[in-house]
């Protein structure tokens, strides 16, 4: 919820350059930079709002409703256990706990030495690969709990 | 904070003007009753002006209607509908001529009551959400009490007077149930001018705030108040003026006398224009 | 390349038809996400490469081709070879030289890779005879699995923006509409909105500046069928959304497509580029001066987002927040400007409809439920993936003659439709044909296409609960029977599995729904009571087992189950042991096990894979009772 300001602003000139300067573009504009930044920085909010000429409050209420954005550093890799429904009747529960097993953090977590962090996600669309862990932007399907150890750490040495 | 003569004076007013031919009008039917009532309204207007008891809790007549509590649902249906009806939100839906609207079906009153259930398990201990469950029958709430009970039912009348005629401080952030109203990183808002529009339009009284001659802190945040140059008073703060003169060009020696004074001061030059001529 | 007339087009079409026949032998390498998932584009790259060493593209003229997804997701990689028309399964980067060299070069089949039937076992190596694929009818996939998508000359001479040029040199636009009214074409997004209708009233409002939407947002968990087509062809969809501005008097477009979907996203960015430079899309399409050009935008992470109004908002740059429709989004919607709406898969179907014809695509169907409609067939079943059948055909069909029947032949016991907002159907619905006003009258509804199959080890409250924890997520918040009432409902729910449901619980949950289902501003919060009411229509003894006896018929339920090792019948075959991820099971190889209580979590996976039925499971601390009922 407390900002964290990034301190480094030049991306986002870059960033905002590249829409017009309306509320249209706003959430696109977020997009590009939490994939920039790897987080939405406060100083980062605070320019995008005055770039596109919409209240903070506005930007701040949109950052803080779509689940793409978050307002803390996430790791340098991502895991995402697909929670959909055939994910889940074919036992996606029992990974998601072998991963805080494993990795020592739960669900909106990130690992303290910032390499990893993990989240849920509500079906990515590969049902029939059900149950689905995204490691970065490799798509894991078929996975058993007995094969998280070792998709974790081929992650873990991606954050090296 | 809402003056109830204030709106009957008003919806009396509208009334009259409507009788007198001022706007083009419909004719609805509420619990059996024949009403008339002016185009652009929205079925709420007409459930009133027919004398139905429709509460609300996110309706004022100063912002747009958002339909956001659900406690104003009635249910409509026309004659060339053959029975079927609709559960609609008073507030939001358009009068058309020959609707038939009827206020306290079983359907309506399940509605209600559910809602009033659910929101006294979030506010237990607000007052105004108790006493409407008691009219609406319900004494105890079925369900779960919030672990950390809140004032705020989150009506959104505080961001949507904001956005309306503020600058836009505060919003709703988070979705579902962690929605709440917050500044922006929970921090003193920047674009606060401290006109406490927010504070006065909350329906539970929520929102809080400490004002002084001199001082005035709201939301975390506090402003310098300025004071009248002919009475001394102090009614608006310094950033609610600096807000108008930037908004509306409002010059800043206009907000420096306060409204009864302004008036006194119309008062006096127009009794000297009437004694010069 | 410009095309800016209709003869021009024919020209196109036939250069392009030339040089696809002119390609003798063709690999197919299915691209989507779930073969990618699954190795694909290693398989594909093998191709390449083997492909350029050998020399191949000159010596037998093989083109290899990277395609969408062909559906039969849980097989693949797949792969195709043409003129054959053999499929291959599971294809690894090893199996490319023995195909090159056996199918490819001798038109011999390589056995071990080809599908084979579940229960016979027999090989059945050719594409059109596997009954995936025999039983559908493909009009909105037609051309996934066939084309390039980042080919528009592969689409053309399959076809592509056929029905546009006709739509726009032969059809004043109220003609256009209806050809759709013909079809009776209803959205494909769910709620099965008649087309021809939203259509007809956007093109009569009143507005300088309308709009056409591409609702790509596909967030019902377990439907993947948008997703397919946004990335296996998207031209199907351009053409469509050309054809509707054209109907509607529209010249701005825009293809929502949600975030999780990165694939589709720079498909169709490709796709709008071509068709750009084709003279397909953008100023002066194909020469009539109709204008109408197409932006790509990306959600932002909110199942809430897929209801119309919201993705309205969304696109403005606002957060997702349903409102009041009492005034249609045909007169007011984006920007307050008429709108039309619609799903991906109705945009494809635009397409073929205007090419073939509404009576065409009307053939199929039932009374009301015209036309075909794409399934993701996944969960519990032999065969999951993506199909499309026509409207009418049995669940019963579905599930066991395409699907295969239920994984390890366990019994059947519920198929959940619709997504969060549909409803559990169990065996004695199975004959129900599938059409939008069938669904809806047993309890359920068509949704998005998404059909998950349960069996017997599923418990149906914890289905429930299930859609209610997805739905207080995504949940905007701005109501109260929606945001208080799912909280509500999923705490009630939360206490029943955990054994300590109330005799009144029922009562209480079908108050709140209907409160829900009748207060709620949108559909989100409307139909969020579905699953709960059609487990409560059908499979109501659970609850009661839940909430008097603090057991779980299915055994799924951690609280409520205790997992015990029928020594008599132990082998000691230690599968168990190994599929414990808790380490609880002690013993010996071809020695009695036993669980550990204290470490045991229930979780079931020794019951799972102990073939010996030597593992029982019941309420806890009694395990007689589950005999019983065993």
């Amino acid at each position: 919820m407390i900002g964290q300001p990034c301190n480094d602003l030049r991306p986002l000139q870059e960033i905002l350059d590249r829409y017009p300067r309306e509320e249209a573009a706003l959430i696109q504009v977020l997009q590009d930079v939490q994939r920039a930044y790897n987080y939405l920085p406060s100083d980062a909010i605070e320019k995008v709002a005055e770039g596109l000429g919409v209240p903070l409050a506005r930007v701040y209420s949109v950052a803080t409703f779509y689940k793409a954005f978050t307002l803390t550093p996430r790791g340098k890799t991502l895991v995402k256990v697909c929670l959909g429904t055939a994910c889940h009747i074919r036992g996606a529960k029992q990974l998601v706990e072998e991963v805080e097993r494993v990795a020592g953090i739960k669900p909106g977590e990130t690992t303290p030495d910032r390499s990893l962090t993990l989240e849920t996600v509500n079906c990515v669309g590969a049902c029939a690969m059900a149950p689905v862990v995204i490691v970065g932007a490799k798509y894991h399907g078929g996975v058993k709990t007995a094969d998280i150890r070792t998709i974790l750490g081929s992650a873990a040495s991606l954050a090296k | 904070m809402r003056s109830g003569s204030v709106v009957e004076a008003a919806l009396r007013w509208q009334q009259r003007l409507s009788e007198g031919g001022f706007w083009a009008m419909v004719t609805v039917t509420v619990d059996g009753r024949s009403v008339k009532v002016r185009e652009q309204a929205y079925v709420l207007e007409a459930c009133r002006l027919a004398g139905a008891d429709v509460p609300t809790l996110c309706h004022h007549e100063a912002v747009e209607p958002y339909g956001a509590c659900r406690l104003c649902m009635v249910e409509v249906t026309r004659p060339e509908w053959g029975g079927h009806t609709r559960m609609v939100a008073s507030c939001l839906y358009p009068v058309e001529d020959g609707l038939i609207v009827h206020t306290a079906t079983e359907k309506v009153l399940d509605v209600r009551r559910v809602v009033i259930d659910l929101l006294l398990a979030r506010c237990p201990n607000t007052p105004l959400v108790r006493q409407m469950a008691r009219k609406l029958g319900v004494e105890e709430t079925s369900y779960e009490k919030a672990a950390e009970p809140t004032d705020c039912i989150l009506c959104g009348l505080c961001t949507r007077v904001c956005d309306a005629i503020g600058p836009a401080a505060i919003s709703a952030v988070n979705r579902g149930i962690g929605r709440e109203i917050a500044p922006p990183f929970k921090e003193p808002p920047p674009a606060c001018i401290g006109c406490l529009a927010c504070a006065e339009i909350c329906p539970t009284g929520h929102i809080k705030y400490q004002t002084s001659d001199t001082s005035r802190t709201i939301w975390g945040k506090t402003f310098e108040m300025l004071r009248c140059s002919r009475c001394g008073r102090a009614y608006v703060t310094r950033e609610q003026a600096a807000f108008f003169e930037r908004t509306r060009g409002i010059p800043a020696s206009y907000m420096g006398l306060c409204d009864s004074c302004k008036r006194k001061v119309l008062a006096d030059t127009a009794a000297q224009l009437c004694v010069t001529r | 390349m410009r095309i800016d007339s209709r003869a021009a087009f024919d020209a196109a079409v036939q250069a392009a038809k030339e040089k696809v026949t002119g390609r003798k032998r063709q690999v197919f390498v299915c691209c989507g996400t779930g073969c990618l998932a699954n190795g694909s584009a290693a398989v594909a790259e093998a191709f390449a490469q083997q492909i350029a060493e050998k020399g191949l593209d000159v010596s037998l003229g093989l083109f290899l081709k990277r395609t969408g997804c062909h559906g039969f997701c849980q097989r693949g990689p797949l792969v195709v070879v043409q003129p054959e028309g053999v499929l291959y399964t599971r294809v690894r980067p090893l199996d490319v030289t023995e195909i090159l060299d056996q199918t490819v070069a001798n038109g011999h089949c390589v056995e071990r890779l080809v599908y084979r039937d579940p229960s016979t076992k027999a090989p059945v190596p050719k594409y059109a005879d596997i009954p995936f694929y025999a039983n559908q009818t493909r009009v909105a996939m037609r051309n996934i699995g066939k084309v390039d998508p980042a080919d528009i000359e592969d689409s053309l001479a399959n076809g592509a923006y056929a029905g546009l040029v006709r739509a726009l040199n032969d059809l004043s636009p109220d003609e256009v509409i209806a050809e759709v009214e013909r079809a009776g074409l209803r959205g494909r997004g769910g709620a099965g909105f008649p087309t021809a209708r939203k259509w007809r009233a956007t093109a009569m409002a009143k507005g300088e500046r309308k709009f056409v939407i591409c609702n790509g947002d596909e967030g019902d968990p377990g439907a993947f069928k948008d997703r397919s087509i946004l990335e296996g062809d998207p031209h199907s969809v351009i053409e469509g959304m050309v054809i509707g501005a054209y109907a509607v008097g529209a010249h701005e477009g825009f293809v929502y497509v949600r975030d999780e979907y990165p694939l589709a996203v720079v498909h169709l960015g490709v796709a709008i580029a071509q068709a750009r430079e084709w003279g397909l899309l953008g100023k002066n399409i194909l020469g009539t001066g109709f204008d109408f050009d197409i932006k790509v935008s990306r959600g932002g992470g909110a199942f809430v987002c897929g209801e119309s109004s919201a993705l309205m908002r969304s696109l403005e740059g606002k957060v997702g927040e349903p409102r009041a429709k009492y005034v249609h989004a045909s007169e007011r919607g984006l920007y307050d400007c008429p709108t039309v709406l619609n799903n991906v898969e109705t945009w494809s179907d635009v397409s073929a409809i205007l090419a073939r014809g509404g009576d065409w695509f009307a053939r199929w169907g039932t009374e009301k439920s015209k036309g075909t409609k794409a399934f993701s067939l996944v969960g519990k079943v032999k065969n999951t993936g993506l199909i499309e059948l026509p409207m009418g055909m049995t669940l019963r069909r579905i599930i066991f003659d395409i699907g295969g029947g239920i994984l390890k032949d366990r019994p059947f016991k519920a198929v959940q439709t619709g997504g969060p907002s549909g409803g559990c159907l169990p065996e004695s619905c199975l004959d129900l044909p599938v059409d939008y006003e069938q669904l809806t009258a047993a309890g359920s509804m068509m949704g998005s296409g998404g059909m998950i199959v349960m069996d017997d080890r599923t418990c149906m409250v914890d289905v429930a609960r299930y859609f209610l924890r997805f739905l207080v997520e995504e949940s905007c918040g701005k109501c109260v029977p929606c945001r208080e009432g799912l909280r509500q409902m999923l705490a009630i729910y939360d206490r029943i599995l955990e054994g300590r449901g109330r005799p009144d619980d029922i009562g209480r949950i079908e108050r709140l729904a209907r409160g829900m289902k009748l207060g709620s501003l949108c559909e989100l919060g409307k139909s969020a009571p579905n699953p709960v009411l059609s487990t409560l229509r059908y499979f109501r003894d659970e609850y009661v087992a839940h909430i008097e006896r603090g057991e779980c018929p299915a055994g799924m339920c951690r609280a409520l189950t205790r997992y015990e090792i029928i020594t008599e019948k132990c082998t000691g075959c230690h599968l168990c042991t190994r599929a414990c991820p808790t380490g609880a099971i002690v013993g010996k190889p071809k020695q009695k096990h036993a669980i550990d209580q204290g470490k045991c979590i229930s979780c079931g996976a020794c019951y799972d894979v102990c073939r010996d039925d030597a593992i029982r499971f019941g309420g806890r601390g009694r395990p007689e009772v589950a005999a019983a009922a065993q």
